[in-house]
């Protein structure tokens, strides 16, 4: 277990450089890493309806909507800057986009509140029961 | 259509997408280092991933939403991992308990700094550091101090109670966030209209002691829903399958309604506190059946018209 | 023809029609179907129908309305404006399948193929004419699969009315030409006007035919290929062509149905996801371990992790 030994250090100051950017997740794995004209494509083509927006991805049907993140949280894509040769070596990942809502897509389901995504943000308030300090 | 590529693995991935706590990733401090780490994992006695905030004040837990078929638009890129990381703060005494309780089974007291290590773990002692962990040591041992040297001791009693306090408060989040806490077949898809009177109270201890089991090991946990008095479940523990999604077209609202009036009156009845093997393959039944009624249901597919 | 309502929105379906002649809400009328842009990669697909009463045939017979085929886009033109000024007695109406709406019912999870989007289609005009109070006597359809399947579903489905249902009714009926030129005016001025509502700068207009086989064509889907999004809602996603361009020069994209239809695979989904659950969670190294992680979690899909 020599890579336990291994941390992976935050750098908060690139928190400066980061932008606030639109993040999306989509009900398909995309094998891609890297640029994409999500702006152009997608946000153009989207359309907002009353409880949910919509929008086509490579001709298949997406019904999606808005997320914020819970109350006291907010979201960061971490990168990698440069990678260790060695497991054992300590790596350091920077703040490279902030956000604090995120969309995220079904196929063809309309959003709902059964819907894991929206489920899994029970979890920060969960956690503060199960983890915040009790009184004697 | 054309021919279906198989899926090749994801090598290199270098980036994440995380909601963390503010406390854990502060960034009015410009100038702080929080710390991705591994722990011993209470659960499962293997490394899992945690974090340290700057000078190791505060521990945070880390946990991934992940479901197959996902990835990001970030801005104006993809990133192929459709994973969300959740950084939350996390209570170091879970932590720190089996290296107490393993110590503690001598009976003698003892300086912290040689319990709370661990040879694989280079990291464990830097729990000592974190501000509640010292703060709140009392809950699950006894303090002796010498000389100006503190000793403890684990103390079962004292952690049971200090547990109790956990899962009321958790019992607390569950029924303010109307979280379904039904056995089995009464999980979150069928019954999600059910409201906290319509359940037992001995399903949200139980459900509270189910959550926070995932800190503790398995004796702990035994000891804790004693201590609960709760009565340990006899039936044979099976997986339960993950709530099932719609994943069809959507229904029309009139068999939405069909569908929400069928199910609450004739399958929303609680089943039996303990059910026996054959009621459960029984009630596994019913749901396959409620399955294929769902597809039942499911609209005649037509071109949007205006 | 008003096209606005159709360019407003050029992603869904879209319904245009004339005035309904008050001569067809009293005397016994034919009525024509007809369909354009079946083939086509780019661009909507459009359906047409056609009504006139049954006393007017031989006026329409001599206005020279003929098969929109054997027709150019200008002799089509005219045409149309003739069947326009008749108005008192012909009327219209025409059903715009965005090529959105076709990609996506034909991708759906429980497919919906383009015949049966056809028949619904056509279905769905002449209730709409029927609603309208045309006193529908006769029908005249274009075959879109086996002809006598098809006139046996529309005779049980338009009880009373007359049906023909015929390959190349469009030379054979008057009725149906005038219905089919009707669908390729319409067709030729969407394809023509399309306005993108991708922010994609100026886009080259000369995309030939829209056929697969034009090189134009070819040529144009080759140059707007964009290797993530695939292409513009313009194009047909359904198509072969798209599907093999977008496989070969695009990156890959997997969806939790892909192989299997519907529920089927969603079912198979699930499946999946849980046993990796089962199987993540005894944690890495560690085999012993009889621990189940509870059910909040892995309904959640929440689980821990080992590394980053």
């Amino acid at each position: 277990m020599s890579c336990n030994s291994s941390v992976t250090r935050v750098n908060v100051s690139s928190v400066g450089q980061a932008q606030r950017v639109p993040v999306h997740l989509l009900p398909c794995e995309i094998e891609h890493n890297g640029p994409a004209q999500v702006s152009q494509y997608l946000t153009a083509t989207t359309k907002d309806c009353k409880q949910e927006k919509m929008v086509s991805f490579r001709g298949r049907g997406l019904k999606g909507q808005e997320l914020s993140c819970p109350q006291g949280y907010t979201g960061f894509v971490l990168k990698e800057t440069n990678k260790p040769g060695s497991d054992q070596e300590d790596r350091t990942v920077k703040v490279s986009s902030v956000f604090d809502k995120l969309t995220y897509w079904n196929l063809e389901t309309p959003p709902n509140s059964d819907d894991t995504v929206v489920m899994a943000m029970d979890w920060p308030e969960l956690a503060e029961a199960i983890h915040g300090p009790v009184e004697d | 259509m054309a021919t279906k590529k198989k899926r090749m693995p994801n090598m290199q991935n270098d980036s994440w997408v995380v909601i963390a706590a503010d406390s854990a990733i502060d960034t009015q401090k410009h100038d702080s280092e929080p710390a991705f780490v591994r722990l011993r994992n209470p659960v499962t006695d293997a490394a899992s991933l945690y974090m340290l905030s700057d000078g190791d004040v505060q521990l945070f837990e880390v946990k991934a939403f992940e479901e197959d078929f996902h990835s990001w638009f970030v801005g104006q890129t993809v990133q192929r991992d459709g994973r969300l990381l959740f950084v939350t703060p996390m209570d170091p005494l879970y932590l720190m308990l089996p290296y107490l309780v393993k110590v503690g089974k001598e009976g003698k007291f003892q300086p912290l700094d040689q319990v709370v290590m661990d040879e694989d773990f280079p990291a464990c002692p830097r729990l000592l550091s974190c501000t509640r962990a010292l703060s709140s040591l009392h809950h699950i041992a006894e303090e002796k101090e010498v000389g100006g040297v503190k000793f403890h001791r684990y103390s079962q009693e004292k952690t049971m109670n200090w547990l109790k306090k956990k899962v009321e408060r958790t019992v607390t989040v569950l029924k303010a966030r109307n979280i379904s806490v039904g056995e089995g077949v009464k999980s979150t898809t069928y019954i999600r209209v059910k409201s906290e009177s319509d359940y037992h109270p001995e399903d949200f201890l139980r459900y509270a002691h189910g959550i926070l089991s995932e800190y503790l090991s398995e004796d702990l946990s035994k000891a804790l829903l004693k201590h609960l008095q709760l009565p340990e479940l006899t039936s044979p523990k099976e997986p339960e399958p993950p709530s099932k999604k719609r994943k069809l077209s959507e229904l029309p609202v009139e068999a939405e309604e069909d569908y929400t009036k069928f199910n609450s009156a004739d399958f929303a009845r609680k089943p039996p506190k303990k059910m026996t093997a054959a009621q459960k393959s029984l009630a596994k039944v019913d749901k396959t059946g409620m399955k294929s009624m769902s597809s039942f249901f499911s609209p005649k597919v037509k071109a949007e018209k205006k | 023809m008003d096209l606005s309502p159709f360019e407003s929105d050029n992603s869904v379906s879209c319904r245009l029609a004339s005035q309904i002649p008050d001569v067809c809400r009293t005397e016994d009328c034919c009525l024509g179907i007809d369909e354009a842009g079946r083939g086509p990669v780019l661009g909507p697909m459009v359906y047409g129908i056609c009504f006139c009463p049954v006393s007017k045939k031989q006026e329409l017979k001599d206005s020279k309305v003929a098969d929109s085929k054997t027709l150019n886009e200008v002799e089509r033109e005219n045409l149309f404006q003739k069947i326009d000024e008749s108005k008192s007695y012909i009327g219209w109406a025409l059903q715009i399948l965005s090529p959105n709406t076709i990609s996506t019912s034909m991708l759906q999870r429980t497919k919906y193929n383009l015949n049966a989007i056809s028949h619904d289609t056509a279905i769905d005009l002449v209730q709409y004419a029927l609603d309208s109070g045309v006193q529908l006597k006769e029908l005249f359809v274009d075959t879109v699969g086996p002809a006598d399947k098809y006139e046996d579903k529309l005779s049980k489905r338009f009880p009373g009315i007359d049906v023909t249902v015929r390959p190349k009714a469009d030379s054979l009926f008057p009725i149906v030409s005038a219905a089919s030129i009707c669908a390729k005016v319409a067709r030729d001025r969407v394809v023509k006007g399309w306005s993108f509502s991708e922010d994609m700068g100026d886009v080259e207009a000369d995309y030939g035919s829209g056929y697969p086989s034009d090189p134009k064509t070819k040529a144009w889907m080759l140059k707007y290929l964009d290797p993530v999004f695939g292409y513009p809602q313009f194009v047909r996603f359904s198509w072969s062509t798209a599907q093999t361009l977008m496989d070969s020069k695009g990156v890959t994209v997997h969806w939790d149905d892909d192989d299997e239809d519907g529920e089927k695979g969603a079912q198979r989904q699930n499946n999946k996801s849980m046993l990796a659950y089962f199987s993540a969670s005894a944690g890495g190294k560690d085999q012993t371990s009889t621990h189940q992680t509870h059910r909040f979690f892995t309904e959640r899909r929440l689980k821990s992790l080992d590394a980053l």
